[in-house]
């Protein structure tokens, strides 16, 4: 019988992150103040982040230690298994061996508790008594619920509204988990009041909720914020992923020829791609293929330029990939970029050429989670159906070129409380849109005159 | 792939990619402080003809504010929310 699954021992847990920043080919630049125009320093930030998640999001230390109290709660579902998925490999009739990291046995049912649980910690030796956070469905609540309970800390979750009416089920994981989960807009705070003064019904909003977080931590010294995307310590929390792949691919005798993940944010794809693009800094040949929706292109499109934070454009910010700040092609918006882009890192790392991005229609992702579904068995999420999609490609890609490649995605997490999306695919209510070329060009052309960073390489088209 | 000028009714859900899970035009229509989510037109423009919608719907200066402002970072964002909260401290 082949092994289906390789699970490290929890003696090799890895004990250290791995901070690519220590080992870019091009340095960052720094994320600029939008009233000094000074780089953010930690003082801009003491007030919502403990001082060594500070130290953390600038940090040039190639490795972190985990501190031993971390160890020992992500033992809890530490180390996670690899998956050698041979019912799909079969399906595809392709001869490339497909590997996954099963990142959703984590007891939230995704990969955020392993930042989740880190920033819980560092708050906790911090003398904070309280985290805040905010969450729509509620993904990152109830991984920072679960991780805040763990280490006796009280978690304060401003849940938009609608979310909190209309999808109980986190809320209730939050709730178990001992976290106070309140419906956003609330009387709580200030931004909470002024919004019900003007609508007692409202629905709330990301932006609202956000806004009662960061105030209720501001206002009281023993509370602090938590984030679980975008941040550089974020992404360096989930490096343990690619760690542990790292040794369990040498147990199995093989190396990635490609390495996949989904990109929202960009820290679940970090996590788990990191610590092999320091292989390939070191001259390792591999493909490393980021994925994001083709219907948001922000990085397979966009150049690699300054956006503008405000409407004078007086405020540069951080360097992104983007689409530019007047972006609004008809019929189709660059909506995610316009929310908060991809990571910084991320988007650097696709500029000099370590990683590759890619874009996959709704249709194809959906279609390609479903053939995972029925072949290896696991329900994904939609986000994650974005890495299946691309690994069926590469996975055929080989079929055609008659090689034997070694394919490993992460699997971020399962689909479980995401049913309704596969409804509305399987009742014929998703449809696909390519953005056209001319407003591609148009975009291009709106942010030709904005400074550029210095390592700026206009795109391909 | 419906392509009508008029909105769907409360029966018809799609998943909101901000929020993770199935929601209706009339939550996205409203959800920026009474102007629509930024990301309406990329999310509705499949179901209906959206831009159109609230090209109609909306005067040019609510059009602006609602698609054409700058994109703001998460870490800008952040910042400014403690700024905002500090005011809000002192008064």
């Amino acid at each position: 019988m082949e092994v289906k699954k390789i699970f490290l021992p929890e003696s090799e847990l890895p004990r250290q992150w791995y901070n690519i920043l220590a080992d870019m080919p091009t340095p960052m630049e720094p994320p600029l103040h939008p009233g000094t125009g000074q780089p953010v320093g930690p003082d801009d930030l003491a007030p919502i982040f403990p001082m060594a998640l500070i130290e953390q999001e600038v940090s040039q230390e190639r490795y972190i230690d985990i501190p031993e109290e971390i160890l020992e709660k992500y033992l809890f579902w530490r180390p996670t298994p690899l998956y050698r998925a041979y019912n799909l490999e079969k399906y595809l009739e392709t001869p490339a061996k497909i590997y996954f990291k099963n990142e959703g046995v984590s007891p939230a049912g995704s990969h955020k508790p392993n930042t989740a649980l880190a920033q819980a910690y560092y708050n906790k030796i911090s003398g904070t008594k309280r985290i805040t956070t905010e969450t729509g469905a509620g993904q990152w609540g109830s991984a920072l619920s679960m991780c805040c309970a763990l280490f006796g800390l009280e978690c304060k979750v401003f849940m938009v509204r609608i979310s909190y009416n209309q999808k109980p089920y986190r809320r209730i994981m939050m709730e178990t988990w001992g976290a106070n989960c309140v419906a956003s807009p609330s009387s709580e705070t200030k931004a909470g009041q002024t919004i019900l003064a003007q609508n007692p019904d409202s629905p709330g909003s990301l932006g609202i909720a956000i806004s009662e977080a960061v105030e209720a931590a501001v206002m009281d010294e023993n509370s602090k914020y938590s984030l679980g995307s975008v941040l550089n310590h974020v992404m360096l929390h989930q490096t343990v992923n690619g760690l542990e792949c790292q040794k369990q691919m040498a147990i199995a005798g093989d190396y990635p020829d490609v390495l996949i993940g989904c990109a929202g944010g960009g820290s679940n794809f970090a996590g788990h791609v990191f610590p092999f693009v320091r292989d390939k800094i070191n001259g390792k040949d591999m493909d490393v293929i980021a994925v994001e929706p083709a219907s948001c292109p922000t990085m397979t499109r966009g150049p690699f330029a300054y956006d503008f934070g405000d409407t004078v454009q007086m405020t540069p910010l951080l360097p992104m990939h983007t689409l530019g700040h007047g972006f609004v092609p008809a019929p189709i918006h660059a909506g995610g970029l316009r929310y908060h882009g991809m990571a910084p890192i991320v988007s650097q790392l696709i500029l000099d050429g370590l990683i590759r991005p890619e874009a996959v229609p709704q249709l194809e992702t959906f279609q390609a989670g479903i053939t995972f579904a029925r072949t290896e068995g696991f329900i994904s999420a939609p986000e994650t159906n974005h890495a299946v999609a691309m690994v069926i490609r590469e996975a055929l890609k080989a079929k055609e070129e008659g090689k034997e490649k070694v394919i490993l995605f992460n699997w971020s997490g399962h689909g479980l409380v995401d049913m309704a999306a596969y409804e509305a695919y399987m009742r014929g209510q998703l449809s696909d849109y390519a953005l056209p070329e001319d407003e591609i060009h148009r975009a291009l052309d709106d942010i030709a005159s904005l400074p550029k960073p210095k390592q700026y390489t206009r795109p391909k088209i | 792939m419906r392509r009508e000028s008029t909105p769907p009714g409360e029966d018809y859900k799609i998943r909101c990619p901000r929020l993770g899970h199935q929601i209706t035009f009339s939550y996205c229509r409203y959800e920026n402080k009474g102007l629509p989510c930024f990301k309406v037109l990329d999310c509705w423009f499949t179901h209906f003809l959206v831009e159109d919608f609230f090209r109609k719907e909306l005067q040019p200066d609510q059009w602006k504010q609602a698609f054409e402002r700058p994109p703001k970072t998460k870490m800008l964002t952040l910042v400014e929310l403690i700024q905002q909260a500090k005011k809000t401290q002192k008064s």
